[in-house]
């Protein structure tokens, strides 16, 4: 039987249930599709109790349904009590499998079998996808489930988990977490290795089969389910276990596929790409919408705007404003030149070389997470050194970049349309120049994360940054001198290459002319020296390597290799050479920093036949720290630990600092040389934690510090994502009493960061969990407070240039 | 073989402090410099000014040097409070160790000579009594400091406390399900090696890094005697053994700690007793002038 | 009827996992040994430990089967039997097993006794705080015992003690004694109060003259004001300072007796307490006959002895020594005759050595200078004793009784002398006299009748028996005598002690033997003094050998008084003396 609607809602998440709840409201015919058996799948996979943000404050929420950050269960049942009262007519456990049909006629095949025709169709299917099935026979068998809620559910059972990733191995250790509960739980994985999970979990899981706790199948699939036992397919032939239970996880398949197969097209190939959209969330296939975190928008408040603005449109509402135009009024207001919002938007699509194919719904996008700003002739729109990682795009009038810190006079234009900046946004490093407006200059910064996304999502303004950006890099690195046409070959025949952490880029001895600029991540040098490796140099991003080959005519002296994963430039050698040749300057300057390069190597050298011992721990030393991630840091805490006396007064000033919790943890880590590397934040040239965070929380401070800034909704992602385990999830401790009485009287916790037992008896009310990492104690004067608050000067803070010397000191003490 | 930019240290809008100096060497050794300089300055005072009928702290010169003595004392005990108040500002606890170490010093001298070598039973010796105490207990605690760290740093093996104890909790879960088949007396054995605090042992223990009947060691004795050719006992024996090898790591590390907080509760307390005999001596003094 | 097994256990989290089993067997095995029906996995339990079987009577016999017993609803037993309707707890280990009745079976729930709970995770055990009283405790404790000994109980004390202030006595302030005190007032020991009379007051000068009623200024205050230095800056500020907290001003008390120095006598007040004033004191005080004195060694002026001039009037003036003062005490006296070891006078004392003691040798400065009980100074000189023994005034012979005249009582012996007989008759006494008068080189005493002009002539003419030693005069139309006065201190404000200087000879101080007139004033200069003694600033590591530092309390008092000065009073008692 097929049922006729209005529009059809596909995805009972916030959107796709405000979208119903306004449909309900209007009295617009309609259907809320849902394949699962509840609303809202992805709130209710949650964690119990998981405190939900709501997030930008500022966003005023336009729906029919109400939402305040909250207990997840809280506002599953609002919601559900909302849906029940406004009538909204949902199909639950219904999978839309095909979207057939034109404007006007849509034909939705469900996985059932049965079909749903609508004029319109609302997709707000999210990015979660669905999850792989099991193909082997009996894989529909109702004891086969692919997520797992509560481990602590099942007892006295046989269950197996299918697939190795990290949600699978979390899932079989949380089954066999408790003895008590007596399950036997074995993990099938196809092949041999754990490549897809993270090394933690990895371990974590070793251990547990160790104790004989699970049983690790390896290249053994699943070949027939039956009731109570599992057919395997193993190395030797097939083998039967019992089995009550099977838990697969083996991923999902991204919605991409079914979103394109309805004929919508997508802004680019790139896998973060989003579907291109009208102002009115209309795809390319007129009559389908797409709203929410498939759209883009990850954060409930725009989703569920969203919901309640496509519907509008749908109802022929077309005068309706976007719920973020106050947010994009109150950005543009100082601008000077009173323009509507709209006008703004226009202008920049319409001036900005980067943003030409974006939709005006993309550019919005865009504008909520950037900044505009306007700046009168000769103010600086930044100045040399400053920390930032944001790119700017001139909107209006130009700029001038002092490329000579000697000499400011000397300066290269850059005019309207085009960007500057985008050194700083790809090496993550300080600004290389200085850099004024020309004339009144009206800029749009992009934010890091936002550029990143559009570089992501629009190809051609990927393409331009990174031509514009390699162009820029030559200029600044070989100074003066030089203009545009002079690199234009070099830009031409440059190409840009990743290298994986410790991969060689040049290998000692080998023949070769290119020169390797640095452009993120960071290198080390290293030579052979009685048939060990000895370190040389750390070569941050922004330098350049290979010229000495280059230049004297010889195979390459030294080993570079990459300190963490990093992309370099590579610059054909001919081209430079004889770029060389026209420029006799460029080659002095190039000479000169040779030759200081060579004093250190001479020294090296010099030092080994000496006494090598000392240079092995100095080359050692220097390498451990590398290996502990100081490669990719800018600023490192460290402990000598011939001075440490283990008083934690570090963690206590960090905890009394920072409302009570504390960032670092001074025993865990590695050590080597008495140097201890406790787990706090590196600061991360390129902060892994940054890569994905849903509400951008996570920036960078004046002084180069990685920041999480209030609107942290507290995900979890960061904390995933950092390899270094610096960063927790915790919620504010209360206030404690001051200092003093407890000096006296020794009432609460006393200084540091409170015992779980002592929040728990003082706790007021349910906080919420937030991501908790060192901030440099930005915006503290006196700088962190963990080396400001150590007695006996064992903790220290360097950056990875001042490490050497440090490394050194170590060398000296032993 | 590659320029670099100049090095972010400097172009950091903030320095970055990485002066690696202990606290005794801090800043090459101001406060000990300015401390001898006090030292001198007291002594040559002493020496030249000639004080009817006798040196005494009731003298200008005595009054003079209890007041800067009074005044060293009551800003050394607030390096308590210092460490603890992570107020803002540009203050280095090092800093202030290295000057509490070396003022704390010079007291010797300041107060000895405030005494004029008059002493008696009475407060005001007792106030300088204290004070001895309290310096003398300080200087333990500067050589530990000193001697200490090292091995401290050397023994826990990357370890954390946490990792230290679930290690012996792990062998314990092994040796739970080991001992099963044993015979009644062996099993009270290994019963008795688990059910052992980790963190028995008082101060004297702790200090002397001697433990008295052990039952881990008890155990593996016992062991040891068992025949040979029953492996139940020769694996529960091997664990033993082993628990004890994380035992005494973990009781090396309590030994050490011990030895580096011990003095601390000299120290402090005494030094709050000297505050109160200080102001009593005080008080005294001026009560009946 | 059948047993039912509950196994009961609880997840980390809490969670209470309970699971079902019917057995059919009628006697049940409990134990370690993984054989066993119930398997307890505690190492207190033996592997063969108990077992439970069915009785007759709708009963459970459960008895040990090893070495160990167990225990049932508390008590340990060996052998016990239980009603399941009425239930019963068996405890082997850390396990409890309930016996209950469940649908006709007899149902067993085996559940672990809850163990008391792993102390704290977070408390960390490895630090020493968990072994010692918190340092807190201990602090307070410390602090709180002396704040209570040494401070509140003597405030206490003082503030709540009876008004009656001889009687009450302050408690505890024994403690803040800085030291004992001197031998003169060892007997306040105790009694702090008493000086100390009023809380955080300076003890005060009428405070001591409670007591020292007796003591005299030194001066009056206003010219002590007036005479006393102007303190450099240091003293200044000292001063100041000392004002600020409500010290006496200068010159209290206790300004120069300092107490709490130990059980021993009040050390002198230092030299340069004295000199402050005297040093420099005709600058400020220029009507002061007093010379500037700040040592005694190098600036000290001349002794001016106070001399008799007018003996009749008993007038005497201050003289410096080193203005030749010439003295008139109204007697004759050459020193260098009586001393002269070959003149006549040595011969006849030699002749008398035997009845009057006086040296073979002629006299000594002792025969006549007796030192007084003290021996400080000489006893008067008297006729009787001293002169009489060579110088006689016998005129008369009658029968065996001589006559003589009375020394003293001119009117008396003229009178004596006027009645006498034959008086141109020489008395002969048979004794021969020195002297080359006399018609066959006899002695006769002039004893002339005194009539005219003769007697002063005579008796009283310079040879007169009485003009020999006293000068005659006028008194009333009378011929009379002019008093003799030999002056017993010649210096009221300085002291010298003799007996203190024994061992030195008179003549090195005082050129008697050279004097042959009694106008000499026969006293040493400071000159000589200080050949061995030096003052204070030469005093210390920088006196020359057999030095004697002597500071100005060597001979002079602050307080005018007729005791030694301190001192000196310190020498004697040095050398035993009174």
């Amino acid at each position: 039987m097929a049922d006729r609607v209005r529009v059809a809602i596909v995805g009972s998440g916030p959107a796709g249930l405000s979208a119903a709840a306004r449909a309900a409201e209007l009295g617009m015919s309609h259907v809320l599709i849902e394949k699962t058996d509840h609303l809202s799948d992805t709130i209710y996979k949650y964690q119990k109790g998981k405190h939900v943000m709501a997030t930008p404050a500022s966003l005023v929420l336009r729906s029919d349904f109400d939402f305040d950050a909250g207990k997840r269960e809280a506002i599953l049942g609002r919601w559900n009590e909302q849906a029940e009262a406004a009538g909204i007519s949902v199909r639950y456990k219904a999978e839309v499998v095909r979207i057939t049909g034109e404007k006007g006629a849509f034909e939705l095949a469900l996985s059932d079998g049965s079909s749903v025709s609508a004029e319109a169709v609302i997709l707000a299917i999210g990015t979660q996808g669905n999850p792989n099935r099991m193909r082997c026979p009996g894989g529909d068998l109702p004891h086969v489930q692919y997520q797992l809620d509560d481990p602590g559910e099942y007892v006295d059972e046989h269950i197996v988990v299918v697939g190795t990733g990290d949600a699978g191995i979390e899932n079989a250790l949380g089954l066999a977490a408790d003895v008590a509960q007596g399950n036997v739980v074995s993990i099938l994985n196809r092949g041999t290795d754990f490549a897809r999970a993270k090394s933690a979990n990895v371990k974590l899981l070793q251990e547990a089969a160790a104790a004989g706790r699970i049983a690790i199948r390896l290249e053994t699939s699943p070949a027939e389910v039956r009731e109570g036992e599992l057919v395997l397919d193993t190395r030797d032939g097939q083998e039967t276990i019992p089995c009550d239970r099977i838990i697969a996880r083996m991923g999902s398949a991204a919605p991409r596929a079914f979103v394109e197969a309805c004929g919508i097209e997508f802004t680019s190939p790139d896998r973060e790409a989003f579907p291109v959209l009208s102002p009115v969330f209309e795809t390319t296939k007129p009559g389908i919408h797409v709203i929410g975190a498939l759209a883009g928008y990850p954060l409930i408040k725009h989703c569920m705007n969203q919901g309640y603005d496509v519907v509008e449109f749908l109802n022929g509402n077309t005068t309706l404003k976007p719920a973020d135009e106050p947010i994009l009024a109150e950005k543009f207001a100082p601008l000077p030149g009173k323009r509507s919002v709209d006008d703004w938007l226009s202008l920049f699509g319409s001036r900005i070389e980067i943003f030409r194919d974006l939709s005006a719904l993309q550019l919005r996008e865009l504008m909520l997470d950037s900044d505009v700003r306007a700046f009168s002739a000769g103010e600086a729109v930044f100045e040399r050194n400053e920390p930032g990682s944001s790119l700017f795009c001139i909107a209006e009038g130009s700029v001038a970049v002092e490329v000579n810190p000697a000499d400011p006079s000397i300066t290269v234009p850059i005019g309207e349309g085009s960007i500057f900046g985008e050194v700083g946004l790809i090496s993550g490093r300080r600004r290389g120049a200085t850099v004024r407006a020309a004339a009144p200059l009206i800029v749009v910064e992009l934010s890091r994360n936002a550029a990143l996304k559009l570089i992501a999502t629009a190809p051609a303004a990927g393409r331009a940054v990174t031509r514009i950006s390699i162009e820029r890099q030559l200029l600044q690195i070989f100074g003066s001198g030089l203009t545009r046409e002079d690199v234009a070959e070099l830009v031409e025949g440059a190409e840009v290459k990743t290298v994986r952490a410790g991969e060689v880029v040049l290998a000692e001895g080998d023949e070769g002319q290119d020169v390797y600029i640095i452009r993120r991540g960071s290198m080390i040098v290293q030579k052979e020296l009685g048939g060990k490796p000895v370190f040389l140099s750390y070569v941050p991003a922004g330098s350049y390597v290979g010229e000495m080959a280059l230049i004297d005519k010889a195979p390459r002296s030294a080993t570079v290799k990459a300190a963490i994963r990093s992309e370099v430039i590579r610059l054909p050698g001919e081209a430079f050479a004889r770029l060389l040749e026209k420029k006799p300057e460029l080659l002095r300057k190039a000479s000169a920093d040779m030759d200081k390069r060579r004093e250190v190597n001479a020294f090296i050298e010099g030092r080994k036949d000496s006494f090598g011992g000392a240079v092995d721990m100095y080359s050692a030393t220097a390498q451990f720290l590398i290996d502990n991630g100081i490669g990719e840091a800018t600023d490192v805490l460290l402990i000598d630990e011939t001075l440490c006396v283990g008083c934690d007064n570090c963690e206590k000033a960090c905890a009394d600092s920072h409302e009570g919790l504390s960032r670092l943890n001074r025993e865990a880590g590695k050590t080597y040389a008495h140097l201890h590397v406790p787990t706090s934040c590196r600061h991360c040239e390129h902060p892994h934690c940054m890569a994905d965070c849903p509400p951008n929380a996570i920036r960078r401070g004046p002084d180069g510090e990685v920041v999480i800034n209030e609107t942290c909704i507290g995900c979890g992602n960061c904390q995933r994502n950092c390899p270094y385990g610096v960063i927790r999830m915790d919620s504010v401790p209360p206030q404690k009493p001051s200092l003093l009485s407890w000096l006296l009287f020794g009432s609460g916790p006393g200084p540091g960061e409170p015992s779980y037992k002592w929040r728990k008896k003082h706790a007021s009310g349910e906080q919420p969990k937030k991501a908790i990492k060192c901030d440099m104690c930005s915006g503290i004067e006196g700088g962190p407070a963990c080396v400001r608050a150590c007695p006996t000067g064992a903790a220290l803070r360097v950056s990875p240039e001042a490490f050497l010397s440090v490394a050194r000191l170590a060398e000296e003490a032993d | 073989m590659a320029s670099t930019p100049a090095p972010r240290g400097a172009q950091s809008g903030r320095k970055i402090s990485a002066d690696h100096e202990g606290f005794l060497r801090h800043r090459r050794y101001r406060w000990l410099k300015l401390a001898a300089l006090l030292c001198v300055v007291a002594i040559l005072a002493y020496a030249l000014v000639d004080v009817q009928p006798r040196p005494n702290g009731g003298s200008w010169l005595g009054y003079t040097l209890g007041t800067i003595g009074a005044g060293l004392i009551v800003w050394l005990s607030l390096l308590g409070v210092r460490k603890r108040a992570m107020t803002r500002g540009a203050w280095s606890l090092k800093a202030w160790t290295s000057a509490h170490v070396y003022l704390g010093l010079s007291l010797i001298v300041v107060a000895t000579l405030h005494t004029g070598f008059q002493f008696g039973w009475n407060v005001h010796t007792l106030a300088y009594v204290l004070m001895i105490l309290v310096i003398a207990s300080g200087v333990w605690g500067i050589a530990v400091y000193a001697a200490l760290p090292t091995a401290l740093s050397a023994n826990r093996e990357e370890l954390t406390r946490e990792q230290m104890i679930e290690g012996i909790r792990a062998v314990d879960r092994q040796l739970h399900a080991a001992a099963q088949p044993l015979k009644r007396e062996q099993a009270e054995l290994v019963q008795a090696a688990l059910d052992e605090d980790l963190f028995a042992g008082g101060l004297i223990a702790r200090l002397s890094g001697t433990w008295r009947n052990c039952a881990t060691a008890r155990a593996i004795e016992r062991f040891a005697l068992a025949d040979a050719n029953d492996e139940t006992a020769g694996k529960v024996e091997k664990l033993l053994i082993r628990r004890k090898a994380q035992l005494d790591r973990l009781r090396r590390q309590m030994r050490l700690k011990a030895l580096l907080e011990v003095w601390l509760f000299v120290h402090v307390p005494a030094t709050i007793a000297l505050l109160a005999a200080l102001t009593a001596h005080i008080v005294s003094v001026f009560y009946y002038w | 009827m059948t047993f039912r097994l509950r196994t009961v256990s609880t997840t980390a989290d809490g969670r209470r996992i309970v699971r079902d089993k019917d057995l059919a067997q009628q006697v049940l095995t409990v134990g370690r040994a993984a054989e066993s029906d119930i398997h307890l996995p505690d190492l207190a339990v033996e592997p063969s430990h108990a077992r439970i079987a069915l009785q007759g009577g709708n009963r459970v016999a459960v008895e040990a089967t090893g070495s160990l017993g167990f225990t049932l609803d508390g008590q340990s037993q060996r052998s016990a039997s239980i009603d399941p309707r009425t239930g019963g707890e068996l405890r082997f280990g850390a396990t409890r097993i309930l016996v209950g009745e469940d649908g006709g079976a007899v149902l067993l729930t085996v559940e672990p006794v809850e163990d008391k709970g792993e102390s704290d995770p977070e408390a960390d055990g490895m630090a020493l705080a968990a072994v010692l009283p918190g340092k807190r405790r201990l602090a307070w404790i410390l602090a709180g015992l002396v704040l209570a000994l040494f401070l509140a109980l003597p405030i206490a004390s003082t503030l709540l003690r009876s008004p009656d202030v001889k009687q009450s006595h302050v408690v505890g302030d024994g403690s803040w004694t800085p030291g004992p005190l001197s031998l003169a007032h060892h007997q306040l020991e105790a009694k702090c109060e008493a000086c100390h009379v009023k809380p955080f007051q300076s003890v005060r000068n009428e405070t001591c003259m409670s007591c020292h009623k007796a003591v005299h200024d030194h001066a009056p205050e206003a010219r002590l004001a007036m005479a006393r230095a102007e303190p450099g800056l240091g003293g200044k500020v000292l001063g100041g300072v000392a004002h600020m907290f409500g010290k006496e001003g200068p010159g209290a008390c206790v300004d120069c007796h300092r107490e709490h120095e130990g059980l021993a006598p009040m050390p002198p007040p230092a030299q340069q307490f004295c000199a402050n004033c005297h040093g420099s004191l005709k600058d400020r005080l220029p009507g002061t006959k007093l010379g500037n004195a700040s040592d005694f060694g190098t600036a000290h002026p001349e002794f001016s002895p106070a001399v008799m001039v007018d003996p009749a009037a008993g007038l005497t003036r201050r003289v410096p020594l080193d203005s030749n003062p010439r003295e008139n005490s109204g007697l004759a006296f050459p020193h260098k005759l009586h001393l002269d070891p070959r003149g006549g006078v040595a011969k006849m004392a030699a002749t008398l050595a035997g009845e009057k003691g006086y040296g073979t040798n002629g006299l000594a400065c002792a025969d006549c200078h007796r030192p007084s009980e003290d021996g400080v100074r000489f006893k008067p000189i008297v006729m009787e004793r001293d002169c009489e023994a060579c110088h006689s005034l016998v005129y008369d012979k009658a029968g065996p009784v001589f006559r003589k005249l009375r020394h003293g009582d001119l009117d008396q012996a003229i009178a004596d002398v006027s009645i006498a007989g034959n008086t141109t008759q020489p008395v002969v006494t048979g004794r021969a006299r020195p002297g080359d008068y006399g018609a066959n080189q006899l002695y006769f005493a002039r004893f002339t009748r005194p009539v005219g002009g003769g007697l002063v002539a005579g008796m009283l003419g310079k040879d007169g028996v009485c003009g020999e030693c006293h000068s005659a005069t006028m008194k009333a139309g009378h011929p009379a005598i002019v008093p003799v006065r030999l002056p017993a201190r010649y210096m009221a404000h300085g002291w010298f002690d003799h007996s203190a200087h024994k061992q030195t000879k008179c003549a090195e101080c005082h050129a008697a033997g050279s004097s042959a007139s009694s106008a000499d004033v026969l006293l040493p200069k400071v000159a000589e003094c200080r050949t061995c003694h030096v003052g204070d600033q030469a005093a210390g590591l920088f006196a020359g050998k057999g030095k004697v530092p002597s500071s100005c309390a060597m001979c002079h008092t602050y307080h005018p008084t007729p005791a030694p000065p301190p001192l000196a009073r310190a020498e004697r008692r040095k050398s035993g003396g009174g």
